[in-house]
Order: C-alpha cells, then structure tokens, then sequence
C-alpha cells in the first residue's frame, strides 16, 4: 500500500476566502452567523440564520469553464486552484491521467435548482430554461466542474452524501492514491446557501429556531441550551497526493492520511447513533493502524443539533475515553454541509501545525448528555499530531478520518 | 422596434451573458469563431432573445444558419415582421 499525503489546501468558506484567512478569523474567534431578513418571505421558514460566504472576483474563471457553475461550483473552483497553486503545480498541467478529481455537495446548485422550476412551474414551459442550468442542476456538478477546469483526465467522482460528502471525497482520494490507481487527486466538497436547504433541516427539527435575534449566540455545539444547526456555504478542496512523488518533487507535506473508513448506522433514516459512530471510529482506527491513545484530538462533526451531539459524544468516550481533547468548529462556521468536513480538516490541520487547538465556540455549559469529554473552549497550544475528523449525514451515514500532521 | 434598437438590445445580450467587449461586436463578427460561441452558448442566446424580446423561437429552423452577428439582428428583425404582419 502507498502511503498519501496533504500537500494542496484551499477553501472557501463563511470565514473568507482563502485558507490564510480562515486561520486568521479561528485565531481571532470570529464567527460568520448572520440574520436572513430576506428569509421572512418564506412562510413557515423558521430559522432565519446563515453564515454565508462571500462571492469573490469569479471572473478570474475563464468564462467557458464558469458558464456551466452554480455558486457552489464557482466556491470550488476556487479553492481548488487555490490547493493547486498551494501544491505547487502548474494549472493545465495535470492532465496525464494519474491525477482525479472526487468531490460532493448534498444536492446540485440550490439557487439554479430553484430558478429553473421556477421558471418551469408555472406555464409547465422550458422554453426559457437555458443549458448552462442543466450542467448546474446535476448532481456531480461539483466534482465535473473542478475537473474541467483544471484539466484532469484521472478518475472523476461525486461523492453526494450531504454533510458526509466531502469526508467520504477525502477518503475515496486516499484509497486510490492508496491503491495505486491515482498518482494525486482533488478531493472536497462545496455547498451554497438558499432558504430552501435551511427550510430542509428546518422542517426536520434540526435548524436553530430559538436565536434568529442572537445570531452571536446560534451554533452552540454540546451546548445545554443548543437548539440545532446553522447552514452555511462554500468549499474545501484538498490535494491529496502519493507520498514519494510528493517527496521527490520537494512539495509541503502538512499531513498523512493514516486511515479512513464510512459505514451505515443501519438503524435510522435521520438519527446518528452511537453504536454506529463507535464502530465507524473504531474500523477508521485499525484502518489508520493507530490505538486510541495515538489520537491527540477530536475534531468532532457536532452541528448543535439535540439528538446528534449527543449520540457522537457518547460514540468518542466509548472509543476515545475522556481525556482526548474534542471541538466542533461550527460555532464559527455554521455547518457547511457537503463542505464541512474539508473546510474543517483544512482549518485543523493549519491550526496543528502552529501548536494550536480551536474551541468550540458558544460551548458555556455542557449538556449532560454530551459531558465526560475533554471539550476545548478557548484557543489551546498543543503537541498533538495525530487527530480524527468525523462527518456524519442523514441516511445514516458516518465517515471518519485519521490525520497525522 | 427599430433595428437600431434590435442591435442596441442584442449587443447587450452579448455583453452581458457571453462578457464579449462591446468594441468586439461588429456586424460581420462571426459569434462561433471570432465571438467565441458554442452549440450550448447558442441554447442560451436563444432564451436571451426570447426574454429580451418576448419571443419564442427555440424550434425555428432559421436559428441555425445564423452565422454572424448580422445574422441574429437580421432574424430577430424577420421574427418581428412576421410577428405585427
């Protein structure tokens, strides 16, 4: 088996955009929650916050490659050429084959989603829907868009498991770096904000409700007075690469990959549980061949919702015991979904290497149910090299990742 | 509407959904080779054209010997004729 390595990063996110200033913004405890006013005119929308990210200079993207791009895609292009310069390679020069593209987000482009049965509905006419909206509306539209712009001929993958999906991208790029299929891949994931995707989670009780005049104080992971998640958007996109080939070019290696795994929790459409979150972190553990001790920090996949914060608490003491350090960083950056866990593997793997662990922000009192951890609640120094990163999505899916920076 | 007017409305068309510089859109440019179009790009003006002029001509045949910018002022014209005729 090869061993991978990190050796690109770049992202997107409610907290800026680029990596350089979503360290920035964890250092300074910034958080991006935002009242939606505009979101009134939904009736029955219930949760008015967000963390939106900020549409920057996207006509750097030649407009042949950005004509087929909801926002989400232009997110990911983005950070993509961001993991890209950051890597170290040439653009246009990737397209020998050895080098793929996996990559997720939860559902196809919101906004064109809309715009298009909107424009549809009405009269029942698509005469007025235009093709640049179909390739938006797919729902590979984030992994086909990077890899066209980029120019790779490698494997190209969608990894569609909403708030999983950019986890399991990560992963997938592991297992054919690790099998030898794949010299390098671009692997994240990338989601955009419309109140129908909050509406989503809102209708499932799983959207904050009770702060919409407190946006400081919504996203309050293992929190006792958490009420549920916030949505927010933008990409991550990593460079995951063979690690001799790394080595031998002399990039910036800033972790390994050491194990991998997802599952099905096979016992409930919506809600994680334990049992399923353990054995998803105990397989990832054997897979990374590590014991619990290796592991010097949680990034949990907490998105402030009652039933899930709960159950992966209960899942890392089983594991992990108590004594490991644990934080969510959706307190900052609301939950971005099909982003989220590269977004966040990104921003714990430049806080590791400057010595430092970020806090779960607005964590104050801790639930009883998810007490017995070793939660962080202000900014850390740390010697922690080896870390574990969870996601988990409706449908049961769980996915865990083992870094060691 | 006049065809100044038609040429005025289509220019924009061209600035806006395709970013062409106005000073590229001359009569005789060809919107495949010099304007830079494609067969999806055509999709898309055609549903700029019936938005910006209140028409429908996905299915007309005409559409596809249009080759020059000429050509599109020239078939919005003939629509528009044949539409207050």
């Amino acid at each position: 088996m090869k061993r991978v390595v990190i050796t690109g990063m770049g992202a997107v996110s409610p907290l800026g955009g680029s990596v350089q200033e979503l360290a920035s913004a964890l250092d300074a405890g910034r958080h991006a929650i935002r009242m939606m006013p505009e979101w009134t005119a939904y009736k029955g929308l219930r949760s008015l916050l967000a963390a939106p990210a900020e549409m920057r200079n996207e006509r750097a993207i030649p407009r042949q490659s950005r004509r087929s791009m909801g926002r989400m895609s232009i997110f990911a292009a983005q950070a993509a050429m961001e993991a890209l310069l950051d890597a170290k390679c040439v653009p246009g020069n990737l397209g020998d084959g050895h080098v793929g593209c996996v990559a997720g987000s939860t559902t196809a482009s919101a906004i064109t989603l809309n715009n298009v049965f909107e424009q549809i509905l009405p009269e029942h006419d698509f005469a007025n829907v235009q093709a640049m909206e179909f390739f938006q509306c797919l729902s590979h539209t984030v992994a086909m868009n990077v890899a066209q712009y980029l120019g790779l001929r490698g494997i190209l993958l969608s990894t569609n498991a909403a708030c999983a999906s950019s986890l399991q991208a990560i992963g997938t790029a592991f297992e054919l770096i690790r099998s030898g299929r794949q010299d390098a891949v671009f692997c994240g994931g990338a989601e955009e904000l419309h109140p129908t995707v909050t509406g989503s989670f809102d209708m499932l009780m799983a959207a904050s409700t009770q702060y919409n005049d407190r946006p400081n104080e919504a996203s309050r992971p293992f929190d006792a007075a958490r009420d549920g998640l916030v949505c927010g958007e933008g990409a991550g996109i990593l460079f995951l690469e063979e690690r001799e080939r790394a080595l031998k070019r002399g990039a910036t290696v800033y972790a390994e990959v050491l194990g991998f795994h997802t599952c099905s929790g096979g016992a409930h459409i919506s809600e994680s549980n334990r049992d399923g979150i353990a054995q998803c972190m105990t397989a990832a553990l054997a897979e990374a061949q590590c014991t619990p001790a290796d592991i010097g920090y949680v990034s949990a996949h907490a998105t402030a919702t009652l039933q899930g914060d709960g159950e992966e608490a209960a899942a890392i003491r089983s594991v992990l015991g108590g004594a490991v350090p644990v934080s969510s960083l959706k307190g900052n950056l609301g939950h971005t979904l099909g982003a989220s866990g590269a977004i966040e593997l990104i921003a714990v793997i430049g806080g590791l290497r400057r010595g430092r662990l970020y806090p779960t922000r607005n964590l104050e009192t801790v639930a009883e149910e998810c007490r017995g951890l070793r939660h962080v609640t202000a900014i850390e120094e740390t010697d922690a090299k080896c870390f574990l990163k969870n996601s988990f999505a409706f449908g049961g899916i769980n996915a865990s990742l083992i870094c060691k920076i | 509407m006049t065809r100044e007017e038609i040429v005025a409305i289509t220019n924009e068309v061209f600035e806006e959904s395709f970013e062409i510089e106005p000073e590229r859109l001359v009569p005789e440019a060809s919107i495949f080779q010099e304007l830079g179009l494609d067969s999806l790009d055509t999709v898309d003006l055609v549903v700029a054209i019936q938005k910006r002029f209140g028409v429908r001509v996905r299915d007309d045949e005409r559409i596809r010997s249009i080759r020059t910018l000429n050509d599109v002022y020239t078939f919005i014209e003939t629509i528009q004729n044949e539409r207050d005729a």
